[in-house]
C-alpha cells in the first residue's frame, strides 16, 4: 500500500544518495561483524549495520536484549575503535559532497 | 531545465500506523462511563467493566450507526443511545433487549488494549494482526510510586499535519536551538528495529527564557526513545544551577485523520530527596510548564509548515532520511518490511560548527539588548 510516496522521480534519487552514498566497508577487529561507514567531518560518524553484523557483535549480545531496554543507545565500543582505525589509515575519507 | 529546488510534497499514506498507541491515563476512563478519543479517522469508545478492564471499541454501533460514546455502561457492556444495544468488549453485540435474538454478525471493531505505566495502549493494525505484546513500552520501575510525582497528563489537538513531522524532531538537531533555545552540544540517533532513540546534552540559551530547555543556568541530558510509531518515553537529567532533577517526559499521540493528531504529553518527576511534598510539587509544576511551552513551540512550526518529501539537508543536520526509512515500517504490511528500515542505524551529528556560530550569535543578542538598555540585566 502507498506510503509517504514521493511525486518527483528525483525525489527517490536523493533519497538513494542520502541513505547509501558513500558507506565504506568497515570489519571489526575484535569480531566477525562488518559495517557501512561514512564520515562528512572529524565529529561526524553515520554507522549502518545489517542484523546479520548485529548477530555477530558480541558487545551486543552480552547486552541485556529485552526488547525496550534502555541501553540501545550505546554503540560497540570495539566497532567504534576499528572505525577510529579506519580513519587514522585512510580507508574512509572524511568530507561530504554537497551535503550527502 | 532550472536548477530551481522544488518541494515535494508528495502523498501522505492512506492508512494509520502499525503499533501501539496510548489512549491516556488509564485511571481517567475508569469511572464506569463511556469515553470518548478520536482517533484512526473515526472516533473510540472506551469504558471498564465490571473487573476493572478497560475495553476500546470502535464508537458507532453497528446497528444504525448511533454514538456508542454517549450512551451508558450497563453491567460489563455499553449500550448504545439510540436504540440500547449493549456491546461487549469482545466486539460482541451481547444483547438487543427488544430482540428475540442478536444477529450473528453483530461484532464490531474492537482493539486489544494494555496497560503500562498507568497508560491505557491500544494495538492498531489495518491487517488486522494480533497485537504485538512483545514490544509494549517497558515499565518504568518507581513511577506511580511514592517516589516519583503522578503523572501530569496533557492533550493537545493538531490540525493541517501528518504526525510524521513530530517524528522528524528525533532527528532534528538545529531546531533545538533555533525553536527551543538551546546549545544542543552532543546529539546522537539510534535506530533499531520497532525504536528510535535520540540522545542530546544540552546548555540553555542565555538570551532566551521560554521552553524548557532555555536559561543560562539549565543544562540538560536527555535520552528518548521511541517505542514504535507512537510513543516516546523521555528520561530527563536536568541541572539548574548545580540542582539535579530526574523527570521522565512521556511525548505519544494518536492520528485522528489524513494530516491531523492529537498530541497527548505527560511529566513525572523523581521526588528529590529530602524536600517537602509542596515543594517538589512546585518543582514539577514548573517543568510540567516548560515542556508544555517546548511542545506549544513546536506547534507553533508545525501549524505553519508544508510537507516535504525532499528534504535538503546540510552536513550538520541529523539523519531525517534514515529516521523516515525507520518510520516507514509502520505504514507498510508486515510482508513489506524491508530489512533496511529495522536495520541499527547510528548517527552522531558534528555539532562543533553549529556551536561556534551560535555562542557568537548569542554573545551578540546580549551585547545588542545591553546597549540597548544598559540598566536591564544581562538575563531576562
Amino acid at each position: 500500500m502507498a506510503s509517504f510516496e514521493p511525486r518527483d522521480p528525483a525525489t527517490l534519487e536523493e533519497q538513494r544518495r542520502y541513505l547509501r552514498d558513500g558507506l565504506v566497508d568497515v570489519a571489526c577487529d575484535a569480531c566477525a561483524a562488518r559495517v557501512g561507514v561514512r564520515k562528512n567531518s572529524e565529529q561526524h560518524t553515520s554507522i549502518q549495520w545489517t542484523l546479520q553484523s548485529v548477530a555477530l557483535c558480541k558487545v551486543f549480545a552480552a547486552r541485556d536484549q529485552t526488547p525496550g531496554r534502555r541501553d540501545v543507545h550505546r554503540s560497540c565500543p570495539n566497532m567504534m575503535a576499528s572505525v577510529d582505525a579506519a580513519v587514522r589509515d585512510g580507508d574512509v575519507s572524511v568530507g561530504a559532497v554537497d551535503g550527502y | 531545465m532550472s536548477d530551481t529546488r522544488m518541494l515535494d510534497h508528495g502523498s501522505t499514506p492512506l492508512r494509520y500506523a502499525r503499533g501501539w498507541h496510548c489512549l491516556g491515563l488509564a485511571a481517567d476512563f475508569s469511572d464506569g462511563k463511556p469515553h470518548a478519543i478520536h482517533g484512526f479517522g473515526t472516533k473510540l469508545v472506551v469504558w471498564a467493566d465490571s473487573s476493572g478492564e478497560l475495553n476500546v471499541l470502535d464508537g458507532f454501533c453497528r446497528h444504525m450507526g448511533g454514538d456508542l460514546t454517549q450512551g451508558e455502561v450497563k453491567g460489563d457492556e455499553v449500550a448504545c443511545p439510540f436504540h440500547d444495544w449493549q456491546w461487549g468488549g469482545d466486539g460482541r453485540c451481547k444483547q438487543i433487549p427488544y430482540a428475540r435474538r442478536v444477529p450473528m454478525r453483530a461484532r464490531t471493531k474492537r482493539y486489544e488494549t494494555a496497560v503500562v505505566n498507568g497508560q491505557l495502549m491500544i494495538w492498531n493494525d489495518p491487517e488486522g494482526s494480533a497485537a504485538d505484546r512483545d514490544i509494549l513500552p517497558p515499565e518504568l520501575p518507581g513511577v506511580l510510586t511514592d517516589e516519583y510525582t503522578p503523572w501530569s497528563w496533557h492533550v493537545k489537538e493538531i490540525n493541517g499535519s501528518h504526525c510524521r513531522e513530530l517524528i522528524d524532531n528525533v532527528a532534528d538537531m538545529a531546531h533545538f536551538y533555533y525553536v527551543h533555545f538551546a546549545f544542543p552540544t552532543s546529539f546522537r540517533n539510534i535506530f533499531e528495529g520497532h525504536t528510535a532513540t535520540q540522545f542530546m546534552e544540552s546548555k540553555g540559551r542565555p538570551d532566551k527564557s521560554e521552553g524548557g530547555y532555555s536559561g543560562e543556568d539549565s543544562t540538560l541530558r536527555s535520552e528518548a526513545t521511541y517505542y514504535g510509531p507512537a510513543y516516546m518515553i523521555n528520561w530527563l537529567e536536568v541541572d539548574y544551577k548545580g540542582f539535579v532533577t530526574e523527570v521522565i517526559l512521556i511525548n505519544c499521540h494518536i492520528p485522528t485523520g489524513p494530516d491531523s493528531f492529537t498530541l497527548q504529553y505527560a511529566i513525572s518527576v523523581k521526588k528529590p530527596e529530602g524536600i517537602d511534598d509542596k515543594t517538589v510539587d512546585y518543582i514539577a509544576d514548573a517543568y510540567t510548564k516548560s515542556f508544555g511551552d517546548g511542545f506549544l513551540q513546536d506547534v507553533a512550526i508545525w501549524e505553519n509548515k508544508v510537507a516535504v518529501q525532499n528534504p535538503l539537508l546540510c552536513e550538520e543536520d541529523g539523519p531525517v532520511y534514515q529516521l523516515r526509512r525507520w518510520y516507514e515500517q509502520f505504514y507498510v504490511d508486515v510482508a513489506d518490511v524491508r530489512p533496511e528500515m529495522t536495520d541499527r542505524f547510528e548517527f552522531e551529528v558534528d555539532t562543533t560548527r553549529a556551536n561556534e556560530y551560535w555562542h557568537a550569535e548569542v554573545a551578540e543578542n546580549l551585547a545588542k539588548r545591553a546597549a540597548e538598555d544598559p540598566a536591564a540585566p544581562a538575563e531576562v
